[in-house]
């Protein structure tokens, strides 16, 4: 089952629950901010670093004399097919059965061809190290693989009905977790889709009648829905539909055909030249 | 809070007012957002358009301090539009009651002011040769409460009310229209308020407007209503139930003054006059929780022949709140200072006055998390230390999770809480610093002093181990059984826990610390430790009374009696809290208040046995007129100490009951025209100590600021970003502006006014350090409490280096 999260941005509140568990869970040092005009002063950090995996922007949106706050959570997108496990060189980067992409640390050449690739401009690169690696927003997919959650508390086991509620809250990713509104909602993603596609069609005016991520850059795993547009909180408008990988698919499905075809056409220029200058050498030992 | 935190998913209407619960109070909003998937309408009334009025379905701007004037405009709706709850009006409150003729509210006043104090003599009933209250209940009679307050309200119509608030019209009736939609029996609508509300020179009446408006409706007592106080720390529930304040005493039992010489003299004036026969007045049973409480203290040395040791209570003469020990403070009337817990270099208001007063202090002891603001007061700016004499004490003090006890929560919930984790270093728990304390004293004692005795024979059994128990302190607010008794049956011996305060004894035979927890600890256990959740079909309010324990007596919610009419019927059988069953003779549903049945019987006859539902006031009935408070029965609009208009509803510009303390420092409009008000942000706790040394939230928020119109600062050429120079009558700071659309200027009656916020919880000490914004506000208090105007008051403020002091 593809996992995903359901952003809501109507019930965000901007309390930033998840954006300091991902670091607690990452073990992530904070950042030395200071006061940041982005978000008109209330946004920090300013942009996803190696040490900010996820962070929520602050949109005044103006519409005629109606004024909207709007609250979006930005972290990896968790695509389909994920351009960056498609530009990495050495496979350091895959898409996981539980939807998440992940990143294999060991693989990793440093090439930084992922944070080129990336419509979203997610991947960051920890400049300031000698042996710098790409980090990223993994999507918790150790918690969500764990076979065992804690079942003891202070000691003593749980009764069944709160182990398994624990069992299901502690397979979610951090950041889902300490979400107190359910602005973010963890779940099978095709589930999720089907939960937004029904609050945009039973609330008319409320949403922006889209939802984004179901199908942008081929589909992400984390979707979006929203009461202003989307590019008003900063999610990158006119990606398109085609999922990344899938517009060089073309030219890669044509190397084996172009290897052959001028390994052919190069031997064909090869033996041509060389009977020319077999015929040339009997010529000059005929004269 | 009348309700609780859960029950907000049961409203039909929630009015956020005097509170910003997005961003300070964010677990409310799992249960505001379950209300509104319902139907429910989110109400926002702030001067700010805050991350609450973000997720509103309506918003209404008001200039700060003008409460009173926008809900006199909806009970002024409510009640020319005849949308009342008139059975519950009757049934449950004291409209119908009659008030002498002799009272008159004209010119902004409630009578006569003589040093100070209102003469409160008119605010009375008219009574009968046998002293029972007269009452109308066709509510006509031009005296009747119903009527005094219509025509009280009357005055307050949209238009002038406008004029003051700066809310436009068309706001003011949106408001009313939704919110009042609730008088029907089967909707509710619920307030929400924080210090927004409270911390205003006539905050009290902020929040009785709220009561007036509720009572109408009928919106008290009942699921998903009720007005409710976001208290702004975890336990400040806690700490006010257990006497934190100078005029209390552990239950909100009155603390004795130097007038009260006896215990029987006390008493007097704790029991309230019952004026009805099927009024219960509960407040009848204090003897039995003073001597209880007496007995909890000292033990055994509190006798029937010494009035329990009576005499051992210290009894108060004067003012002891906040500004008037830092005004004492100040004229060196205090040679020390114990800050538990307490930051006031950073917290309390008129900060450069309150930092100055701690030079006068011998020696000051501060017990803290972290090193506070409070406890290097020698390092506040502009502050020499070698001239300061005062002896410092820093004791590092145990986080909550690092100890075990309980903490109450604004829905009266006391959860137990395990020690999850060691405190680091020397740090101690309170209640070992404390005990520490209490057997130094003792010893001190013994060998001589004044008045020894109340130190000496004071009880603190809390066992004999390094780290005193939790368990035992939680037993003794609990309450002993101090002979075998016999209760319904049931045999309980000597040094048993008592079930619950129906128990306790005014002749010594029994002890409680605090009687609103008798039923917390007993003999089947610690209560306040249960964690059952109770499934949907069990309980389809969401009670959960078997999770944690409830004060008083387990109840979910509040005069829970008043959901139901006069016979017991639930006004809204769809959300039943409680109801009456005639044939087993007994409640259903939430522990109601009270076991005695309805005032009336099935066939509407009166029930002699029968008890009215508000069973905390002396006649049974909650109060439009309110006879009680400082300063008059009705909530009246008055303007803030420092205001930029005149009142345009009355002559009377102020509150005319408040204490000015320093009339120098009061700034007027032509020096400082904008309106500023202070706030809290998600990410920092009140004066910071705890958060702004915490380096994940202060990279969330690592500076304060200024938050401004977008006309304000197109006047002064500010953009966001820019560093702005704040000043007011007290002082000036220096902090980064934010300009957003978020704020508008008000159109009030005769001119545009400018409304600025500020956060406060920034000081010079700590990893994040920034300018206080207490530096402006005033030391200026509410008539009834003494809370601080820390939400209204007059500055200015320019680009820095242009006019102002950089």
């Amino acid at each position: 089952m593809s996992h995903g999260v359901l952003v809501d941005t109507t019930l965000c509140i901007a309390c930033r629950g998840c954006q300091v568990s991902c670091k607690r869970e990452n073990g992530l040092p904070a950042e030395k901010t200071t006061f940041n005009t982005k978000g008109n002063g209330m946004q920090n950090p300013s942009a996803l670093s190696s040490t900010t995996f996820t962070y929520i922007s602050y949109s005044e949106v103006e519409q005629g004399d109606d004024l909207k706050w709007v609250f979006a959570k930005h972290q990896c997108m968790h695509c389909a097919e994920p351009a960056c496990a498609s530009a990495c060189l050495v496979g350091a980067l895959t898409k996981t059965d539980c939807g998440a992409v992940v990143y294999d640390a060991k693989k990793c050449i440093g090439c930084r061809y992922c944070m080129l690739a990336c419509p979203f401009n997610i991947p960051t690169f920890e400049w300031e190290k000698t042996i710098p690696f790409i980090k990223k927003c993994s999507f918790c997919f150790d918690r969500q693989e764990a076979k065992n959650a804690p079942s003891k508390v202070n000691g003593k086991d749980l009764p069944p009905e709160q182990a398994a509620l624990h069992a299901k809250t502690f397979k979610e990713p951090a950041c889902t977790r300490a979400c107190p509104t359910g602005a973010l909602l963890f779940g099978d993603r095709k589930e999720l889709l089907a939960i937004a596609k029904e609050r945009i069609a039973k609330n008319p005016g409320k949403y922006v009648k889209h939802v984004y991520g179901e199908k942008e850059a081929g589909g992400t795993s984390w979707i979006y829905i929203s009461s202003v547009p989307f590019a008003s909180l900063g999610l990158p408008a006119k990606l398109g539909n085609r999922s990344f990988p899938s517009y060089a698919r073309a030219a890669k499905e044509a190397v084996p055909y172009v290897i052959f075809g001028v390994g052919a056409l190069l031997s064909g220029f090869y033996w041509f030249s060389k009977r020319r200058s077999q015929l040339e050498q009997a010529k000059e030992k005929a004269k | 809070m009348t309700n609780h935190w859960n029950d907000l998913a049961n409203s039909d209407c929630v009015m956020v007012i005097g509170s910003n619960a997005a961003e300070n109070h964010p677990m409310s909003f799992k249960y505001i957002k379950e209300a509104q998937a319902k139907g429910a309408k989110l109400i926002t009334v702030d001067p700010r358009f805050t991350k609450t009025a973000a997720q509103s379905d309506v918003y209404a701007p008001l200039r700060s301090g003008t409460d009173i004037a926008l809900i006199g405009s909806v009970i002024n709706y409510a009640i020319a539009k005849g949308l009342l709850q008139r059975d519950y009006l009757l049934t449950h409150t004291n409209a119908s009651y009659l008030v002498k003729p002799e009272y008159k509210f004209s010119s902004g006043m409630f009578g006569q002011v003589k040093d100070g104090k209102y003469d409160s003599s008119t605010w009375a009933w008219q009574k009968d040769e046998e002293g029972k209250i007269l009452t109308d209940p066709t509510l006509q009679n031009p005296s009747s409460v119903f009527q005094l307050l219509k025509a009280h309200y009357s005055r307050y119509d949209f238009k002038t009310v406008s004029g003051i608030t700066g809310t436009p019209v068309e706001k003011l009736e949106a408001v009313a229209s939704t919110f009042c939609a609730t008088h029907k029996p089967e909707k509710s609508a619920t307030i929400l308020y924080a210090m927004g509300t409270t911390q205003h020179t006539y905050g009290t009446q902020n929040v009785r407007s709220y009561a007036v408006l509720q009572l109408l409706l009928g919106n008290i007592g009942v699921a998903g209503g009720g007005i409710n106080a976001l208290r702004g720390e975890s336990n400040v529930q806690g700490s006010t139930d257990h006497g934190l304040l100078f005029h209390i005493l552990p239950g909100y039992l009155k603390s004795p003054e130097a007038k009260d010489e006896s215990l029987e003299t006390y008493l007097k004036t704790v029991v309230p006059p019952n004026t009805d026969p099927q009024s219960q007045n509960w407040w009848a049973n204090a003897p039995k929780y003073v001597t209880s409480l007496l007995k909890a203290w000292w033990g055994d040395k509190a006798t029937k022949e010494n009035d329990f040791a009576f005499s051992y209570l210290p009894k108060r003469g004067g003012n002891y709140s906040h500004i008037a020990l830092f005004e004492a403070m100040a004229k060196g009337k205090i040679k020390g200072l114990i800050a538990f817990g307490q930051n006031p270099a950073v917290g309390g208001p008129n900060s450069n006055a309150e930092r100055a007063a701690l030079k006068n202090l011998e020696w000051m002891v501060a017990v803290d998390l972290f090193e506070t603001d409070t406890s290097v007061f020698w390092k506040a700016p502009g502050f020499n230390p070698s001239e300061i004499k005062t002896e410092v004490f820093l004791l590092p003090a145990a986080a909550s999770v690092e100890k075990e006890g309980s903490v109450s929560n604004s829905g009266r919930w006391a959860q137990w809480r395990y020690h999850a984790a060691d405190a680091p270093g020397v740090a101690k728990s309170d209640l070992w610093i404390l005990t520490r304390f209490v057997k130094e004293l003792k010893r001190l004692y013994k060998a001589g002093g004044a008045f020894p005795d109340p130190i000496l024979d004071l009880t603190w059994s809390y066992g004999d181990g390094e780290e005193p128990s939790p368990h035992l302190v939680a037993k003794e607010i609990n309450g002993y059984f101090l002979a075998d008794t016999e209760i319904k049956g049931k045999a309980f011996k000597k040094g048993d826990l008592v079930p619950g305060f129906a128990n306790l004894a005014a002749d010594g035979t029994t002890s409680s610390g605090n009687w609103l927890y008798s039923g917390s600890y007993v003999n089947e256990g610690n209560l306040m430790a249960r964690r059952t959740r109770t499934k949907p079909e069990k309980d389809p309010l969401g009670l959960h009374p078997e999770w944690a324990w409830c004060w008083p007596v387990n109840r979910r919610i509040l005069y829970n009696r008043a959901s139901c009419d006069a016979k017991g019927k639930p006004y809204a059988p769809k959300k039943k809290v409680v109801e009456w069953d005639p044939k087993a003779q007994k409640w259903h549903g939430d522990v109601p208040d009270g076991p005695w049945p309805p005032p009336l019987n099935e066939d509407g006859t009166q029930n002699p046995a029968g008890r009215h539902a508000f069973i905390m006031v002396g006649d049974g009935r909650a109060a439009l007129f309110a006879p009680r408070l400082a300063d008059g029965p009705f909530p009246e609009h008055y303007e803030p100490h420092e205001s930029p208009v005149v009142n345009h509803m009355s002559p009377q510009q102020h509150n005319p009951v408040i204490t000015v303390w320093r009339p120098e420092e009061v700034g007027k409009a032509e020096q400082f025209p904008i309106v500023a008000s202070t706030y809290r942000v998600t990410e920092h706790w009140q004066a910071g100590a705890m958060t702004r040394n915490i380096p994940l939230l202060v990279e969330l928020v690592p500076e304060p600021f200024v938050e401004m119109s977008r006309e304000l600062a197109r006047t002064k050429g500010i953009k966001t970003g820019d560093k702005v120079t704040v000043t007011s009558k007290r002082g000036s700071i220096e902090l980064k502006a934010v300009v957003t659309p978020r704020l508008k200027p008000f159109k009030l009656k005769d001119k545009e006014v400018h409304q600025v916020g500020i956060i406060w919880h920034f000081g010079y000490n700590g990893l994040a350090t920034g300018p206080s914004a207490n530096v402006l506000t005033a030391h200026i208090g509410d008539a009834n409490t003494n809370i601080p105007e820390y939400k209204a008051f007059l500055c200015d403020l320019n680009l820095s280096g242009k006019g102002g002091r950089s």
